[in-house]
């Protein structure tokens, strides 16, 4: 182990100075009697004589001065460091909750502040940071993850009752099993059929360039459109078509709901997947296509054979982003009452109740998370064509 | 036999192969050369129909191309390209496969026959049949793009650059292995490059093309004796003809066999070229060197008189 001198790892050391700063002097929790009340505003260091956060607080000044001289050995106690406070983190707010709120008291509720939020993803940050500094695998650094969430389920289940968050999820438990359903379905059928409806098209566009030529301006053309706009645009000639067409009726076509959320998301969802499914079979390596046809490989046998597996891993591109922006997007169909996670984001605005909000927001955001590790190391796999 | 007769093949305005003639003689190595942008690869492409020609006829054997299917005339043609085309999703031993395959021969034999080739291209099995083409050297990425395009044992081969990305020694070492390859069968082969002595190297017949045309076509040492214009003069290397065609000529050819001599303080193998032993008598400041046989033993002599080929005094 020689003595070599490195630079400071900036991002580390301001991520920890910033984290620290922000745990001890913003507002960590807010105890309110019930939900019309604004709460009370505590600081971490106003919660049970301070020490408890100070002893969350210090380590992490401890891997900002390891940041300084970076080392791997600095590193792996830096991940490990980190990764203990995120666990220790549930643990702080159920051991503050239960300090808090007397349990006869069905109303009272604590609020998440500032200063836990910033801290979990600050926290969260650097970690990815340790993660790429260290090198470690995709599969592994996932598992750095789960110290974390098995802390955060043991104090949801035991003891955060009195949290907001979840005192307004035990009120509408059903209604969030069906808003997640809908939210799932939507943005499931709408990749399902544009992933679909892209590729057809992409084999027109390739063997017609003029239908290339119009296709991609049309889709260009689509994507500009605010959302709100085209569901305001759809609402008009649906809602004629539900009336008009029996069939279409019955199914639940009208201006409003999931029929023009649908559309919506199906016409933004086209142009990322037309474009990718597209640049993807052209992009394959004109030399390997050549040499395939100049083997004797019938046009058929080239496209599935070869231009079709080597695309794949940029068409698998396509369906994460184009699953992701519409996770995104799904959220704001529930302004025309397609349902879905985005209604309680929505209610919570109108009721200036941000831990409705949150409680629409945060799976959202854990959808999209969760989505793009999925369809991402699949891509990944498929890349590396199995040979590792 | 590949025959090409009155053959063009225009690209909008452009006309990339004007009216070419040539004929191919089985088992012969025929090296198309030119600049870039002569026509030359087009004419190769159009041998297995990868480019359709405009007018005059090809003929396989005797047959017009355009009388086969032609993915049936391709699977009998092997095909090389510069950028190897390997199938980088395929392991070695599947790419090598593939014509077979196509051709549905039973699965024991294409095993054999993958076996077989990477043995005759120098390619351990154990090492190479389970790896991917990114894993590969230039050098071994092309031995494998050669094995498969003699897999189904094809009498024709056409070449397009196979050697041109290569390293100069890697090249080298391929040219030679292809020369030993071709002595021991015989194919027909079409070869493209721009590497003069690449084709001097390994053609039995040369053909210069020149903007879509044939200036000139027969044997290296024809060309280099009577190039037909200034053209296939400088192309032929102006100055260095010389060099280029003592590169041709074994030491072997030249030599005198042992009389009552003394040995000479240089010694040269009998297979090597009259360039390289003019390059050592050169280095050496000599004018005679003592030829050797693989085992190193004394069988003749070289004198600087009869490299040059005049008649011993």
């Amino acid at each position: 182990m020689g003595v070599n001198r490195q630079s400071p790892n900036w991002v580390l050391l301001s991520l920890m100075l910033v984290s620290v700063v922000a745990w001890l002097f913003l507002d960590a929790l807010n105890v309110a009697p019930n939900r019309i009340v604004p709460g009370t505003p505590y600081t971490s260091l106003e919660v049970m004589g301070g020490w408890p956060a100070l002893l969350l607080g210090l380590p992490l000044l401890g891997v900002a001065v390891l940041a300084w001289q970076p080392s791997r050995k600095g590193l792996q106690c830096s991940l490990a460091v980190v990764v203990a406070v995120l666990m220790l983190l549930p643990l702080w707010l159920a051991a503050a909750t239960v300090g808090f709120v007397d349990a006869d008291a069905p109303q009272a509720r604590v609020g998440i502040g500032s200063a836990l939020w910033l801290l979990l993803f600050l926290l969260l940050l650097a970690v990815i940071e340790l993660r790429t500094r260290l090198g470690v695998s995709r599969a592994k650094g996932w598992l750095l993850f789960m110290p974390m969430l098995a802390s955060w389920w043991l104090a949801l289940t035991l003891w955060l009752e009195p949290l907001a968050l979840v005192r307004e999820y035990r009120v509408r438990s059903d209604q969030f099993a069906s808003a997640v359903y809908t939210h799932l379905m939507l943005v499931g059928a709408a990749v399902g059929v544009s992933l679909l409806l892209a590729a057809v098209l992409v084999l027109v566009m390739r063997r017609q360039p003029a239908v290339r030529r119009i296709g991609f301006a049309a889709l260009n053309f689509l994507q500009t459109i605010p959302s709100l706009a085209l569901f305001g645009l759809l609402l008009a000639p649906l809602a004629w078509l539900g009336s008009r067409i029996d069939w279409l009726g019955n199914m639940g076509v009208s201006g409003i709901g999931w029929a023009p959320a649908f559309l919506a998301l199906l016409g933004y969802s086209l142009l990322p997947m037309v474009r990718n499914i597209f640049v993807a079979l052209e992009e394959v390596d004109a030399g390997v296509i050549e040499s395939a046809r100049g083997m004797g490989m019938s046009r058929r046998q080239v496209f599935v054979q070869v231009r079709l597996p080597l695309a794949l891993p940029v068409v698998l591109e396509g369906v994460r982003i184009t699953t992701i922006q519409a996770i995104g997007l799904t959220a704001v169909a529930a302004l025309i009452g397609a349902g879905g996670l985005g209604t309680f984001i929505f209610q919570g605005l109108g009721q200036a109740a941000m831990d409705m909000v949150l409680l629409g927001a945060l799976p959202i955001i854990a959808l999209a998370l969760v989505a793009d590790a999925l369809i991402g190391a699949l891509s990944e796999r498929l890349r590396l064509g199995g040979a590792q | 036999m590949i025959e090409l007769f009155d053959v063009t093949k225009r690209f909008g305005d452009e006309t990339a192969v004007n009216a070419i003639s040539l004929r191919v003689a089985k088992g012969e190595l025929c090296a198309l050369v030119g600049t870039s942008g002569c026509g030359k690869s087009t004419t190769l492409r159009m041998i297995n129909r990868l480019i359709e020609h405009d007018g005059g006829e090809i003929h396989l054997d005797g047959e017009p191309v355009r009388s086969f299917d032609e993915v049936t005339l391709r699977r009998r043609i092997g095909y090389v390209i510069q950028s190897t085309g390997l199938f980088p999703h395929w392991t070695v031993s599947r790419n090598i496969g593939l014509v077979p395959r196509l051709l549905k021969w039973p699965k024991e034999r294409v095993r054999d026959r993958v076996e077989e080739l990477m043995q005759l291209l120098g390619l351990p099995v154990a090492e190479f049949a389970d790896k991917y083409p990114r894993q590969l050297s230039g050098g071994q990425a092309q031995r494998v793009g050669v094995a498969r395009a003699l897999a189904a044992d094809p009498d024709i081969l056409l070449m397009d650059e196979p050697f041109g990305a290569l390293d100069p020694i890697t090249r080298a070492t391929l040219q030679d292995e292809m020369r030993a390859l071709q002595a021991r069968l015989h194919k027909t082969i079409v070869f493209v490059t721009h590497d003069m002595d690449e084709a001097l190297a390994l053609a039995d017949r040369l053909v210069v093309m020149h903007q879509g045309r044939i200036v000139q076509q027969g044997s290296p040492i024809d060309l280099l004796h009577e190039p037909a214009n200034p053209f296939v003069e400088s192309l032929l290397g102006g100055l260095d003809r010389g060099l280029k065609e003592a590169a041709l000529i074994q030491v072997g050819e030249r030599m005198l066999p042992f009389g009552p001599r003394l040995l000479a303080s240089e010694r040269i193998p009998y297979g090597a070229s009259l360039s390289q032993a003019l390059s050592v008598m050169l280095w050496h400041r000599v004018d005679r060197l003592t030829v050797v046989d693989e085992e190193d033993i004394p069988i003749g002599e070289l004198s600087l008189r009869r490299l040059l080929g005049a008649k011993a005094p």
